[in-house]
């Protein structure tokens, strides 16, 4: 394991010159991925369609991939990736590891490679939570990125089974309606069922055991599957220089608690209290996005963040969401196998 | 020994249009000689065409895993590669069979590994709906230049409503814009032989493209033939002298990115250069074959088989089939031709995509009438008339066409349906078609 100055330093194979959003938690993630995955090992990573996919992998215009300004001398330093629809990601990634283990196998080759694939929430627990489950399922022995914005940002904010109640999407509309009244999928309970090897909810917020995380999920046994809660500046509308914040506030409040599980010894909830009393309240998270304006009123001089009157039961139901949700997490902690 | 156990240092590499390469990364000597062979030297077997081809792909070195999903009329293929890979695996072979959820997965799948090793061929088997599942990424990998991968089709009915489990072209036929090499086979040989020479023509770095060699769900899927299976060191010797190591890197020996996202300005270089890739199979198909049979004594590849035709004479009713259907029109041809008192001749293609279209035109130019034969359900007139009367557009003279369908849903087209069809043709021959197409089963014209 390298220190976290240590990481920072290395050199990332995600590349400046991406068109994503100015303050995209995904750009966050790759870096941080990226930089760790500078560890002597040749990396190669899968990725489906999404915006992570269009506004990285866009010939001629960026290709926003690849380690050093030229083709590293060293192979172990070389980096390729390859992109196919929505939901392939983790089935490339298997597909990928499984000919490198075969070729390894027989002697054919003695470099080592590390496997990692990325998906937005929409690939992998919409179109993709088939391969999803079954790549997992296979133990591959591969990294799954799973960027959760809980949106589909990339064809214009529409919902997904990752959003969460009360959120006004561009097909969950909060025009006289609530918003999105389904829970969310219990993806972190699916991957463990499935039999990951390693399930982490984590974003780059919480950068040491994030970066820790991921250096852990090399070497897993079996699949890990890291779901990075990724605050979409332009689906969930907040401002400018907040997407940390809101990655923390949304960790802390109990939208999505930090969470590392691995097979056999269990999981860790961190910065998220079982006590709803120690806990941020939801309307400071709520405050802070416009894709909750219907449910809340921010006071421009104050800043206090108040429930519209007539939301007032329907905050009261997501706090009781919110609290279902965090004890939901702590439960899957338990689960040993 | 850990993953990070591996000192760095420098690595020999090249540089590639495709990114940097470092070819030293896999040894593909140590890959050959893992290879178990499944047969030392030439014999006959007799098996069903599922076998036939899973026979053929077991025989190379170049295929060490095999995905796969189950699916009627090609099931056999998976299971019987399933049942060699476990045997030889308790002689210490290397091979693995991968099953995976769903066909596109089987597709997915077939992507990243012919991607990750552009040296090994990677094939799988697949019909009908099955196919139509793969298609958001059969799409992709004809596009890809992944001339390693192999999409064996055991052709049935792709309109599932109703459904038929039968042969019927209309699942290929459907997918011709997929972008692979497109052959159809009939008889066990032809499966055998065909599922051989696929990678030799889709690794040619001159085209660079999968192919999808395809067969007669039950007509030929289910029943048996005899035919010559080859030794596998046999088929490695002329496979060897055909293909090179690939000349762009794949995901684990290059420094690459593949599957990008382009713009429009440069998505028009990318669809060109792909369709001048299969294009070039034109030239090459022939040399292929011509090789394959010097070689082992067989007919090699071939844009389409024929029968009747005689030098400087052209036929008075040319007929254009596909299929082993084709067979029983070449057991009748003859006698009903001297019945008649006209010279008729026949063509089965073979090349599906790309359409051999100016051999076709040569092969028919001066014929009176042409009959053909679709076999698939079709909006218009057929696929296959379509695509003739494409061909034959450019000649000096119109030739007439005739559109049959026949067999549509797998049906065996019987003596008397060629007779009708045939005899619908002899009128041609003085008064045009009745009919811009016309339907034809068991000896009556629908």
């Amino acid at each position: 394991m390298s220190g976290y100055k240590e990481t920072a330093l290395k050199d990332s194979c995600f590349r400046a010159g991406s068109t994503l959003c100015p303050g995209c938690m995904e750009s966050v993630a790759f870096q941080n991925i990226g930089r760790v995955t500078d560890n002597g090992v040749k990396t190669i990573f899968t990725i489906g369609t999404s915006c992570a996919e269009v506004s990285t992998l866009a010939f001629p215009n960026v290709v926003a991939w690849g380690r050093g300004s030229d083709s590293p001398d060293d192979f172990s330093r070389s980096f390729a990736i390859l992109h196919n629809v929505f939901e392939s990601a983790p089935t490339l990634a298997e597909a990928t590891r499984d000919v490198a283990d075969v070729l390894t196998d027989i002697g054919a080759m003695k470099r080592p490679v590390q496997i990692l694939s990325a998906s937005g929430d929409g690939g992998a627990l919409a179109i993709g939570l088939r391969s999803l489950l079954h790549t997992i399922h296979r133990r591959a022995r591969i990294t799954v990125i799973v960027l959760v914005n809980e949106i589909f940002a990339n064809t214009g904010f529409q919902y997904s089974p990752a959003t969460m109640p009360y959120a006004d999407t561009s097909t969950t509309p909060a025009e006289g309606t609530p918003g999105n009244l389904n829970p969310p999928l219990d993806y972190l309970h699916l991957a463990i069922a499935a039999g990951a090897g390693m399930v982490a909810q984590l974003s780059p917020a919480h950068g040491k055991l994030f970066v820790k995380t991921v250096e852990r999920s090399l070497q897993a046994d079996g699949t890990a599957v890291i779901f990075v809660p990724a605050p979409c500046i332009s689906g969930w509308k907040f401002e400018d220089g907040q997407t940390i914040e809101l990655a923390l506030l949304g960790a802390r409040s109990g939208v999505f608690p930090a969470f590392v599980w691995e097979r056999g010894k269990g999981g860790t909830v961190k910065d998220c209290a079982m006590d709803a009393a120690e806990r941020p309240d939801i309307l400071e998270f709520l405050g802070m996005q416009r894709r909750f304006s219907h449910m809340v009123v921010k006071d421009k001089k104050t800043g206090e963040v108040k429930a519209r009157p007539e939301r007032a039961q329907d905050i009261e139901k997501l706090r009781a969401w919110v609290q279902s949700n965090v004890e939901r997490v702590y439960g899957l902690g338990q689960l040993m196998k | 020994m850990s993953t990070l156990d591996m000192a760095p240092g420098a690595s020999p590499h090249v540089a590639t249009p495709g990114g940097e390469m470092y070819p030293d990364v896999i040894d593909l000597a140590k890959v050959k000689a893992a290879h178990l062979p499944l047969y030392t030297e030439r014999e006959s077997a007799t098996t069903d065409g599922n076998t036939a081809a899973a026979m053929a792909v077991l025989q190379m070195w170049r295929c060490l895993i095999y995905p796969g999903f189950p699916i009627t009329p090609s099931t056999k293929f998976i299971e019987t590669i399933a049942a060699k890979v476990g045997a030889q695996q308790a002689m210490g072979g290397r091979k693995r069979v991968k099953l995976l959820e769903a066909e596109h997965a089987v597709a997915d799948y077939l992507v990243a590994a012919s991607a990750a090793c552009r040296d090994l061929v990677f094939v799988t088997a697949t019909s009908s709906v099955g196919l139509d599942h793969m298609t958001e990424t059969t799409r992709s990998l004809g596009a890809s230049g992944l001339g390693n991968a192999m999409i064996v089709n055991v052709y049935r009915a792709t309109a599932n409503f109703p459904l038929c489990i039968e042969g019927d072209p209309s699942d290929t036929l459907g997918h011709r814009d997929d972008g692979f090499i497109q052959l159809c086979c009939r008889g066990k040989q032809q499966i055998y032989d065909t599922v051989l020479q696929a990678p030799v023509l889709g690794m040619h770095p001159e085209i660079l493209t999968p192919t999808m060699p395809g067969f007669y769900g039950l007509k030929d899927s289910h029943r048996n033939a005899r035919f010559t299976v080859e030794s596998d060191a046999a088929i490695h010797a002329w496979q060897d002298k055909w293909i090179k190591p690939c000349p762009l890197p794949g995901l684990l020996n290059g420094d690459t990115a593949m599957g990008n996202c382009v713009t429009s300005r440069h998505f028009q270089g990318f669809k060109i250069n792909q369709k001048r890739r299969i294009e070039k199979v034109i030239d090459i198909l022939p040399q292929v074959g011509a090789d394959f049979e010097r070689t082992f004594g067989r007919p090699g590849l071939a844009f389409f088989d024929e029968a009747g035709f005689e030098p400087g004479a052209a036929p008075d009713i040319a007929v254009v089939s596909m299929g082993p259907d084709f067979g029983t029109f070449e057991a009748l041809r003859s006698r009903w031709a001297s019945k008649k008192g006209l010279k008729v001749a026949g063509i089965a293609i073979r090349l599906l995509n790309p359409f051999p279209r100016d051999a076709v035109r040569e092969r028919l130019a001066g014929a009176k009438v042409v009959l053909v034969v679709n076999q698939a359900h079709h909006s218009g007139r057929g696929h296959l008339t379509l695509d003739i009367a494409d061909a034959l557009s450019d000649l000096d003279q119109r030739t007439r066409i005739v559109s049959a369908f026949a067999g549509i849903g797998g049906a065996d087209v019987s003596e008397p349906t060629w007779e009708a069809m045939l005899e619908e043709a002899h009128d041609a021959l003085s008064t045009p078609p009745r009919q811009s197409y016309m339907v034809f089963h068991e000896g009556a014209r629908l």
